[in-house]
């Protein structure tokens, strides 16, 4: 996901500008100068200037390329196809998942599902993946819910306690 | 005084603080010694759990899981050549250098002895600096607190490992999050977008949750997996260590106190403490040709440093809610919670629940030498426990963690959106750290430069007129002018571009 500075840079010319109109727009306190208006209006144009900056190299010269100490020998190397960076986004796609899906299935059968996924995408064989998506919701729910009280949805599979 | 300290003593000698602390102990253990997992997402991680426990057994868990997780990142630092937390990567190629020369357990020792020391050191900065700095606060005026948010959030800036600019962009990013919701000066909604989840601001926790571990897990699925630790047996850990106190006892006073004043640099946190101590400790040593090669003296100042900036770290939180570090900036989400309101009143109206604090800090640091040395003897079996059977247990934490905070469900929205903004920013070198100060200080930013602005009817001059306002104006406006300043003087500098003060920046990280 590493972008041109030239495109981050123009983000966040449009972004602070959409917070300073944004800003702009949001009425004063009656009978004072100023209200919930300032602050975005300075953040908003700050964050734009800072966005032109960027979007003209100034400041790339403090940049240090960050020392990646190398693994030590035996790594396959990992294929690097054009779908190979989406992986990244499943973490997140799971959690709006969850979202999604928690009220209905329950807390457990949702869970197990995350973790299957997760460590499936991370290389783990089914004998490890299966086992660890059948016992990990079971001790969260255990610690969140019985513990700590938190009420998580039953949905179609509730636990006995 | 003494009465503070014995019911200081009372609020920490209850069975609920002490097993919180053990639990807390053995779990930053645990999570800093994973590569990949950081002090700051163990402490994260932790908050959910703070909600259900007293204040004081609430604050005993995440000073004991944020000392032990940063120590503990030394040791697959050593074993493995992978840190385990960004605290540890500065020295992290000495210790393994030293564990192939077969000193495993000297480099090891000194990261479990030099820690506790260099914490306790923290604990005492904190309990000298505080009261006296509580003392000047109280006379502070919205007009000083405005210049001291404003102030720490440039320091944050200057000391990010990347470009200045796209520093001061990420903390203009977190202070517009802080915006969001209806609670500004006038009530109100704003950039809600229609959303009644919006109406009560974006919660600072569920987003650190997202940046600090939901983008770890996105970062974990493009990275290869580390090596698995080769099984070893160690000799004595804490043989030859009181030498090496004695031997360096100077570089280890050094890196006290590095590491305190780098805690209390708002944004500065345990990671920025171990780089500068150990490029400082290069700097002055009598055998500079040495480092690098396994030699222990480096270990020592930084391994002192790093767990020094974590107490100190404290100092500005509780005074005045300025978080020393990310880990501060957790801690501060949590005394709001409990009921401890940051601000220097908190050192006369609740002075031995303070003294509770300082009391948790050394008994952490103290039972940091004991559980570390068990720790290190296990570390074979838990640096075994492969990736893709913590991920998914962390995934778990953060969608119930966050969900938990609220009892809602948009929590875990939060978390994941953060955790994208938090991978993106990372991956194009915007220090998310700087993001995450703008977030926790927004509100007290705004309010302190609005409520400001009305009592000065709108005019800029009251901003300067108080002494104290004046000098910390001054300090700010420094430290906004020196980035363009070096810029400016490189760009039309004669030399080569760059080299004249590269060096001087950059030695920082050796």
């Amino acid at each position: 996901m590493r972008l041109p500075d030239r495109v981050t840079g123009l983000f966040l010319v449009g972004l602070g500008a959409a917070a300073a109109y944004g800003g702009w727009l949001l009425p004063p306190v009656p009978g004072q100068p100023v209200g919930p208006n300032v602050f975005p209006l300075v953040i908003g144009t700050g964050l734009a200037l800072c966005g032109l900056a960027i979007a003209f190299g100034i400041g790339h010269t403090f940049e240090e390329e960050e020392e990646i100490i190398p693994l030590e020998g035996g790594h396959a190397v990992e294929p690097t196809g054009k779908l190979y960076g989406l992986r990244a986004l499943l973490p997140p796609a799971l959690l709006l998942f969850y979202v999604a899906a928690a009220d209905r299935l329950g807390f457990i059968i949702t869970a197990a599902l995350i973790v299957y996924a997760t460590a499936t995408a991370l290389g783990a064989r089914l004998k490890l993946s299966l086992p660890l998506a059948a016992l990990a919701p079971i001790g969260i729910h255990l610690i969140f819910s019985k513990l700590l009280r938190v009420p998580l949805p039953a949905g179609l599979l509730p636990m006995p306690w | 005084m003494f009465k503070t300290l014995i019911e200081a003593f009372a609020l920490i000698s209850t069975w609920e603080v002490i097993i919180a602390m053990l639990a807390a102990s053995v779990y930053g253990l645990v999570i800093g010694s994973l590569p990949g997992l950081s002090a700051t997402m163990a402490t994260a991680l932790l908050v959910p759990v703070t909600f259900y426990l007293s204040p004081i057994a609430a604050i005993a868990t995440i000073v004991a899981a944020s000392s032990m997780a940063i120590f503990s990142g030394d040791i697959p630092g050593a074993l493995l050549r992978i840190p385990g937390t960004p605290a540890s990567a500065a020295y992290a190629d000495e210790a393994y250098a030293m564990t192939r020369k077969g000193e495993a357990e000297l480099a090891l020792g000194a990261g479990v002895w030099f820690s506790a020391v260099g914490g306790i050191a923290g604990t005492l900065s904190l309990m000298i600096l505080a009261p006296p700095l509580a003392e000047i606060a109280l006379s502070f005026s919205t007009f000083e607190y405005f210049w001291l948010a404003f102030l720490g959030l440039m320091c944050a800036t200057l000391v990010a490992r990347s470009s200045p600019v796209k520093a001061i962009a990420g903390m203009f990013i977190g202070l517009l999050v802080s915006c969001v919701g209806i609670e500004n000066p006038g009530g109100v909604p704003r950039f809600t977008f229609g959303l009644t989840d919006l109406f009560g601001g974006i919660e600072p926790i569920p987003a650190l949750v997202g940046v600090f571990a939901v983008a770890q897990v996105m970062r974990a699925m493009l990275t290869p997996e580390p090596p698995p630790i080769p099984k070893r047996k160690f000799g004595s850990i804490m043989a030859g260590q009181w030498r090496l106190t004695k031997l360096y006892h100077w570089q280890m006073t050094r890196g006290n106190i590095i590491g305190i004043i780098i805690g209390v640099l708002p944004g500065a946190g345990a990671d920025m403490a171990a780089w500068v101590s150990y490029a400082m400790s290069k700097k002055f040593s009598k055998t500079p040709e040495k480092f690098g090669t396994g030699h222990v003296e480096g270990l020592v100042e930084a391994g002192a440093s790093n767990n020094a900036s974590i107490a100190s770290g404290w100092v500005p939180s509780l005074l005045f809610g300025i978080p020393g570090d990310t880990i501060a900036a957790i801690a501060i989400g949590v005394l709001y919670m409990k009921g401890l309101n940051p601000g220097p009143t908190l050192f006369t109206e609740k002075a031995s629940s303070m003294y509770a604090i300082y009391l948790m800090f050394i008994i952490a640091n103290i039972l940091m030498i004991p559980l570390g040395i068990v720790m290190i003897r296990l570390a074979a079996y838990v640096l075994r426990a492969p990736r893709a059977s913590v991920m998914p247990v962390i995934m778990l934490c953060c969608a119930v963690g966050s969900f938990a905070i609220g009892n809602n469900m948009f929590g875990v929205v939060t978390v994941a959106t953060f955790g994208v903004i938090g991978y993106v920013m990372e991956a194009n070198g915007y220090p998310v750290a700087a993001m995450v100060l703008g977030i926790v200080m927004g509100t007290m930013v705004e309010q302190a430069f609005v409520t400001s602005l009305i009592k000065s009817d709108g005019s800029i001059l009251p901003f300067f007129e108080r002494p104290v306002s004046a000098v910390l104006a001054a300090s700010t406006i420094a430290a906004f002018a020196w980035p363009a300043f070096v810029w400016i003087k490189r760009k039309f500098s004669p030399l080569p571009g760059g080299e004249r003060s590269k060096p001087e920046r950059s030695a920082g990280f050796g």
